[in-house]
């Protein structure tokens, strides 16, 4: 009951973004369980609309549909971008906390959902003539959710609108800072394992 | 219980059998579908002779380098080691042999010719390399004319000149592919007079380079490699007077840009189509551009790389085909750039090559001319490359239905021709049948094609069901208004029951 109102506000929310992410984070209109039933939602939508878009629009292998990868691709960025977040607006005298910023980004990938599912089904019912009409609200979702991730990270750390834009800068290239790390972690670690194993078999072969 | 021995038996007697055997090519069958995958396919040509000194009777050929059809399917070789010209004819015996000509009243001779061209009426053009001149020769091999090195204010005194290729169009104007020249074909009139380069491909600007080049003194720039466009290696021509042309100097980032962009764009194009006035006309319609190869394994694998197309030759109905000079393959593309068929490979059995030169066909048979091995190959077709063929040429002659049907031939052969499902669409559009059209055009990933089909599947929904589609709307229209006025109410009611509570 709690989460369904809460979705229901997040109607409200992406056509009044100021109010709605204040009342969000102070009036705690919005909760974690929601916020993760948003991103599953958004995951299934992308996966949806990987399958069922119509074939005119959709050139990819139907039948080489990995599920991991695809929630990955849209989990995977969703928590990178909370965390840079988090990590740059402690230093930068942010006020909201981890779980404030996972639910205002959360909320703020509803217009991708709101837009996509219904142009599944436009996808189906249109030429390539008309297909300018999808395009658009194609870029129009993702400009829509991006302005609402804007917005929402200024208002969870009550930042100025150019401490914000700023701070969204910065955290794009910390996202790629935490994947150039994870990246080298990974491969050192390989390269550890592998060192070891070399010692291992050396040794084993030697006895 | 009987009739229980008696299946054994029958099982029994299968299972002994043998597999039928059958001739297997030392070469892999396959055609790219729409994602760029080779698919395995049926043979569509199959190595049927090998034609060489000893075939002939005559001593072997020595690094023959040209071959070319000429009328009553003579085949012509120029046999360029040897310094002559070898007639074939049809039924694969020596017609004759041209080692020289009697050039007013002085016996000649041909130095390691290279390209040869032999009109309809049987007329020869011999490209004399080494003599840096084209040899004119009658149908009986007697001397016409030469035509030295071509002379203009635009060509330097220093140029070298050794034609390797040419062709000739019907207003007897010569087109010659001549080692060195980047500037494109040299074009000469009747006479044999040059009249200009023609068929230059446009340079590509790369913009990093353009700003190096704007900051770098004069010196510099003299150091830095010029910007030239590309050299052709091959010519063929038409019925029509289009000219054929092939290169091998484009740069292989190119053309992976072209492959993985589906470019059309001919600055990328290894094989190009030029009219009269020079500019590129071929069509590039098919899910890749015409460059051999689409998929290659990296690095390091014997059959890796891209492909170097080296010739090119035109059938009469538009289908050309070009040869991959590294992977020793034949690729042949209709005329929207469709891959039909791909055969032939690197290697020492009968259909391989070790270094091919040269592909001309003869009667619906391919011919390649191996540098190497001093041979010819002659391939001819299978049922399943002559129903391709067929089908496509029905189609190019307007014969659609007939077209479709061997194209439902093909699917029986080939399950995966997405090119024969797209036929069979095209066909069923052509009867209104929309469904069918766009299921079809479905199976061959063809969707600008589904497109049309379905704009009119949806035209016809709609026309059909024109009444119901008003009505439904009408319907929606009245529902949601009742619907508000029952919320008004409900809501006006609540707040009066409000009041009386409070």
């Amino acid at each position: 009951m709690e989460v369904l109102q809460s979705l229901r506000y997040s109607l409200y929310l992406i056509f009044h973004p100021f109010d709605g992410f204040w009342d969000l984070k102070h009036e705690k209109k919005g909760n974690l369980k929601t916020a993760m039933l948003i991103v599953a939602m958004v995951c299934v939508t992308f996966i949806l609309r990987r399958q069922l878009t119509g074939f005119i629009l959709n050139e990819v292998k139907l039948r080489e549909l990995n599920i991991i990868v695809e929630i990955l691709s849209v989990a995977l960025p969703f928590f990178l971008w909370c965390v840079a977040n988090w990590c740059l607006t402690t230093l930068m005298d942010g006020e909201g906390s981890f779980k404030d910023i996972v639910i205002t980004s959360a909320y703020a990938l509803i217009p991708l959902i709101l837009i996509n599912l219904p142009l599944i089904a436009f996808s189906n019912v249109i030429t390539l003539e008309e297909a300018a009409f999808y395009r658009f609200f194609d870029i129009l979702a993702i400009v829509w959710a991006g302005v609402l991730l804007f917005l929402g990270t200024s208002v969870v750390h009550q930042y100025s609108l150019t401490k914000t834009f700023l701070t969204c800068i910065c955290i794009v290239i910390g996202m790629g800072l935490i994947i150039f790390i994870a990246l080298l972690f990974f491969s050192l670690l390989q390269q550890m394992f592998s060192f070891f194993y070399t010692i291992y078999k050396e040794v084993a072969l030697r006895l | 219980m009987r009739a229980r021995r008696i299946l054994a038996i029958v099982f029994i007697f299968v299972l002994l059998c043998p597999a039928v055997a059958h001739a297997d090519e030392p070469y892999s069958n396959y055609n790219y579908d729409f994602w760029g995958t080779p698919i395995p396919a049926p043979a569509a040509y199959v190595p049927s002779r090998i034609i060489d000194g000893r075939a002939l009777d005559i001593d072997n050929f020595n690094k023959p380098s040209d071959l070319f059809t000429g009328p009553d399917n003579r085949l012509y070789v120029a046999d360029s080691g040897n310094s002559r010209i070898v007639v074939i004819n049809e039924n694969w015996e020596l017609d004759r042999i041209i080692d020289g000509f009697d050039k007013n009243g002085v016996r000649d001779t041909f130095r390691n010719p290279q390209g040869l061209f032999v009109t309809p009426t049987g007329e020869i053009y011999v490209a004399d390399t080494d003599n840096s001149r084209i040899v004119h020769l009658d149908p009986d091999g007697k001397f016409i004319r030469e035509i030295g090195p071509p002379v203009s204010d635009i060509i330097p005194a220093d140029f070298k000149y050794y034609p390797t290729a040419l062709v000739v169009d019907k207003a007897n104007r010569i087109y010659i592919v001549a080692q060195g020249v980047n500037q494109g074909l040299i074009e000469l009139d009747h006479n044999g007079d040059f009249v200009g380069y023609t068929g230059a491909s446009k340079v590509k600007i790369n913009l990093i380079d353009y700003t190096w080049k704007m900051i770098a003194t004069d010196e510099q720039r003299e150091r830095m490699v010029l910007f030239v466009p590309t050299e052709y290696n091959n010519i063929d021509i038409d019925n029509d007077g289009f000219l054929y042309v092939t290169t091998g100097t484009i740069a292989l980032e190119d053309i992976d840009y072209a492959i993985r962009t589906r470019s059309k764009d001919d600055r990328y194009a290894p094989v190009r189509k030029l009219n009269p006035t020079g500019t590129d006309v071929l069509r590039r319609n098919g899910y890749f551009p015409p460059v051999g190869d689409v998929s290659f394994r990296s690095r390091g694998y014997a059959e890796a790389g891209h492909s170097q197309l080296y010739d090119v030759c035109v059938e009469d109905s538009g289908i050309y085909s070009v040869l991959d000079k590294k992977k020793g393959r034949i690729f042949t593309y209709d005329t929207d750039g469709n891959l039909l068929y791909v055969f032939g490979g690197i290697g020492n059995r009968l259909g391989n090559f070790r270094d091919p030169v040269a592909l001309d066909i003869i009667n619906d048979q391919f011919v390649v001319l191996d540098f190497n091995m001093a041979q010819i190959t002659v391939f001819e077709p299978t049922e399943y490359g002559r129903l391709v063929k067929e089908a496509v040429e029905l189609h190019l002659n307007g014969k659609y239905d007939e077209s479709a049907a061997r194209w439902e031939q093909v699917l029986k052969y080939n399950a995966n021709c997405e090119l024969a499902y797209i036929g069979m669409g095209k066909a069923y559009l052509r009867k209104d049948d929309f469904r069918n059209a766009m299921k079809y055009f479905k199976l061959g990933n063809k969707r600008d094609y589904y497109s049309k089909a379905f704009d009119l599947y949806r035209q016809e929904v709609i026309g059909d069901n024109f009444g119901l589609v008003v009505a439904g709307l009408v319907v929606l229209y009245i529902g949601s208004r009742v619907l508000k006025r029952i919320r008004v109410r409900k809501k006006a009611g609540l707040k009066a029951m409000g009041k009386v509570e409070a």
